[in-house]
């Protein structure tokens, strides 16, 4: 790197409408933290429907039944609200996590990012480096072009169908599905959904690649909310980089009156959204630290101090101190533990049962003819637990009141509902216009498992 | 190291980037109106509402109800994008 040379006037690119990125390798700190990310993050979405657990699928969320299994856990769709909050947690800690440092999700988590990264990786091994991509983009077609590229779609096909159906084992037992595979027996929707994720992995980590961060993602646009003077930022070091130039490795920039920059343009190289990190923040910057590497790795060789490009924050670019306690971390902290805690409370006492009571609509009473009124409903007893139990239905909340239509108890299957339409009776001495009764439905073997369900009762007024 | 020079990010022309957003958001709000909208309905219990003769399973049920949110809510924000990129610039004079 002791040659540094003259790159066109920025300007001139916005004339080129659709020229693709090829970003340049780099090794370093950042590219190695990238690497276990991806490895991470990836290794877990293709293993994770692999694991069982007690002869079933560790993670299945088993959409043809309307069950998830999540490990130990069964949810039902009555444990909607564990998913909303599992949800509203998971957007508190994007935003505490992006005040804290910044886009540290864009930069090395984001599946969009995770993908890419992986699919670059396939580039590289089939059409080779930055240099040998774009020469080989612009010669005509050859042998070598043609197995090149074609290698590398075989690669990107085979990886984006393995995609999709890994995606798909995350809705239905992902073993069966792999023998249905391999006997050409694979239902129409499902079928579908493979190739429609396979698809959309293929076009946006093959081809649309950082315009997806530019120009259709919402988080890459409001995250800047989230920002504050403390926040991580990727960022250059003008006063010290200007006045950029090229020079010799021997010169004395003191005496020639040059900053740390050389302006060799590796950070620009480098760049996956292909922005110039020295023209300040800009949105569309993801904060991949692939320009600190490339920087470092330039300072090392000038045998100049790393960090003319580095993590810092606003403040510690003005020489103040950088907090990380302020009172917007500490919101959002508070209200993620506050969530976390309510989560786990909930979880860990909910009863497997659930009872839904449903009143008659067609008609308030009934006039029996030995002086008793009625009300009709429909019970529905859920059982949440994997097995089979007996239940015990009961009403309260009048004088004498009397439950008619079912034989106690009742069992109900594993997973299963149960709708029973009851009628309830009550003597017409004890009745008074609306009353506020209560349905309860019991565990037979376990008396802790008990629900109580609120529901009125009607009579003639007296 | 370095042997060409390069500068410039390819760029989308308007059209693209109102379609990929139309695309791209409608399918977050399908994905999200799917899930509230069947944690609370079983598809077979809906299935048959307008035709007894129609039996649908669940899984076609999610899958037209996913493409019902999709294309309902695309329509919605291609009319709003459409809206605001064609509205009339406001005159600064004469407010």
């Amino acid at each position: 790197m002791s040659k540094t040379e003259v790159n066109p006037p920025r300007a001139a690119a916005l004339y080129q409408s659709a020229k693709k990125i090829y970003p340049r390798e780099i090794k370093g700190r950042f590219d190695r933290l990238s690497k276990i990310a991806t490895y991470a993050l990836l290794g877990l979405f293709y293993v994770v429907p692999w694991l069982m657990w007690d002869e079933r699928q560790a993670v299945l969320f088993d959409l043809p039944a309307r069950k998830f299994y999540l490990i130990g856990l069964t949810l039902w769709p009555q444990d909607f609200l564990y998913l909303a909050l599992l949800l509203i947690m998971a957007a508190i800690s994007l935003f505490f996590f992006t005040a804290l440092g910044g886009r540290l999700w864009c930069g090395f988590a984001c599946p969009q990012t995770v993908w890419t990264e992986a699919f670059i990786w396939m580039e590289q091994w089939t059409e080779g480096t930055r240099s040998q991509r774009m020469k080989l983009d612009k010669a005509p077609w050859s042998w070598n072009k043609l197995r090149r590229k074609g290698s590398k779609q075989l690669l990107w096909i085979t990886f984006s169908l393995w995609t999709g159906f890994t995606f798909i084992g995350y809705f239905q037992p992902i073993r069966e599905l792999g023998v249905d595979i391999m006997a050409l027996n694979v239902g129409g929707w499902t079928l579908f959904w493979g190739l429609f994720y396979g698809f959309a992995t293929y076009g946006n980590a093959g081809y649309m690649r950082e315009q997806v961060c530019k120009y259709m993602c919402p988080y890459a646009r409001f995250q800047s909310a989230m920002f504050d003077r403390d926040t991580l930022i990727i960022s250059y070091d003008e006063s010290r980089g200007e006045p950029r130039g090229g020079r010799k490795r021997s010169v004395d920039r003191k005496s020639e009156g040059l900053g740390d920059c050389i302006d060799c343009q590796l950070c620009v190289q480098v760049c996956p959204t292909d922005i110039d990190i020295r023209d300040g923040l800009q949105y569309e910057c993801i904060a991949c630290a692939a320009c600190i590497d490339a920087c470092d790795s330039i300072m090392d060789k000038m045998e100049y101090p790393r960090g003319l490009v580095r993590y810092t924050t606003q403040n510690a670019m003005e020489g103040k101190e950088t907090r990380i306690f302020r009172p917007r971390t500490l919101v959002y902290a508070t209200l993620l533990t506050v969530l976390f805690a309510g989560l786990m409370i909930s979880m860990f006492t909910r009863t497997p049962l659930i009872l839904d009571v449903i009143r008659d609509r067609n008609a308030l009473y009934r006039e029996l003819a030995s002086d008793v009124i009625e009300n009709a409903y429909t019970l529905k007893v859920i059982n949440q637990k994997n097995e089979a139990r007996d239940f015990i239905l009961s009403v309260e909340g009048a004088e004498g009141i009397l439950l008619e239509g079912v034989s106690n108890p009742v069992s109900v299957d594993g997973g299963g509902v149960l709708t029973v339409p009851v009628r309830a009776r009550v003597h017409r001495d004890n009745a008074y216009g609306m009353m506020n009764i209560t349905f309860t439905a019991t565990a037979a073997d376990d008396s802790s498992i008990v629900v109580v369900e609120d529901s009125r009762f009607f009579s003639p007024s007296p | 190291m370095v042997q060409e020079d390069y500068r410039g990010a390819r760029q989308w022309s308007r059209d693209r980037q109102s379609i990929a957003i139309v695309v791209w958001i409608s399918f977050l709000s399908a994905a999200i109106g799917t899930m509230l909208f069947f944690a609370l309905f079983d598809p077979i219990d809906l299935s048959g509402i307008f035709d007894p003769e129609l039996e649908i399973g669940r899984e076609a049920g999610y899958a037209v109800g996913f493409f019902f949110f999709w294309v309902l809510s695309a329509g919605c924000s291609a009319v709003t994008a459409w809206l605001v990129r064609t509205a009339p610039k406001r005159d600064e004079k004469h407010r």
